[in-house]
């Protein structure tokens, strides 16, 4: 396979969707092309950074405020 | 009321009781979705105390719209769609779309802290862990908010490309071609430190 052709596969193997074939195939290229194992090494890395990221926090006081601003009692969608 | 906090319903099931005059429940998907919410929306318009208020208004524009949720979808994909028009809607009439970000400041002008949540990382946590969640952060915030869409809807808040494509409006293969070229930007911006 072609680095070409690998580097085209990362997007799916960032999403673990992957076939068994291709697995194999991008498994043995790695072995042999470093600058390929580096990109798919970053990339994973920058995935795993984004995702730990910790969200913001919501005030504990948010739903009440919602709540207090939903319009007065009546079913929802009636006008 | 209490009955509906007691027992684990689904959203539809939850939307029904509500459509059926029992407005409290509705305390039950703000509290669902009032985080995915608010860091979605947060991390498009950059500013903390707007993204609350944009929070709430979608959630009081899905409580107006309510009758009109079809549950044959999906009720998030709804509300997230929702919050996306709302959310680029503002960006608009703001007309700023690629200001640099702004972070709320105290009165005496120190810096600002977010209040993030931890999710149970160590006290340990190394401080390169932390830069690097920073500028990996301030990398996302400075992508082209069509391509930011598309990084937090999926990384932030983990939604599947179907989902995203129904979100945004996009076709799957826009979104997968988007996305695609979106990790490619971070990676260049973020070259010195990966
Ligand atoms: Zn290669």
């Amino acid at each position: 396979m072609h680095c070409r052709k690998v580097l085209e596969l990362l997007p799916k193997f960032i999403e673990n969707d992957f076939s068994e074939e291709e697995r194999a195939a991008v498994e043995a290229h790695l072995k042999e092309c470093e600058e390929c194992r580096l990109e798919f090494e970053a990339m994973g890395r920058l995935v795993d950074t984004l995702e730990s990221i910790p969200p913001i926090g919501v005030p504990s006081s948010f739903k009440e405020a919602v709540m207090r601003a939903l319009p007065a009692k009546k079913p929802p969608g009636e006008k | 009321m209490a009955s509906v906090q007691q027992k684990i319903l689904t959203d539809t099931e939850v939307i029904r009781t509500v459509l059926d005059g029992d407005q409290e429940a509705f305390a039950v998907i703000v509290e669902r979705y009032q985080k995915g919410l608010a860091n979605y929306i947060f991390h498009m318009v950059r500013h903390y105390e707007e993204s609350l208020e944009l929070t709430q208004e979608v959630f009081l524009k899905a409580y107006a719209n309510l009758s009109s949720f079809d549950s044959a979808y999906k009720f998030s994909t709804w509300l997230y769609k929702i919050a996306s028009n709302h959310t680029i809607d503002h960006m608009r009439k703001q007309r700023a779309p690629e200001s640099p970000i702004e972070v709320p400041d105290d009165e005496g002008g120190g810096t600002y802290e977010l209040p993030l949540e931890s999710h149970g990382q160590s006290p340990h946590e190394s401080l390169a862990m932390k830069d690097m969640m920073g500028r990996i952060r301030e990398a996302v915030e400075e992508l082209p908010s069509s391509y930011r869409e598309l990084v937090i809807l999926r990384h932030f808040n983990f939604r599947s490309y179907e989902e995203m494509a129904k979100i945004t409006g996009l076709p799957l293969g826009t979104v997968k071609n988007r996305i695609f070229r979106a990790r490619q930007m971070l990676m260049e911006r973020l070259k010195d430190v990966r």
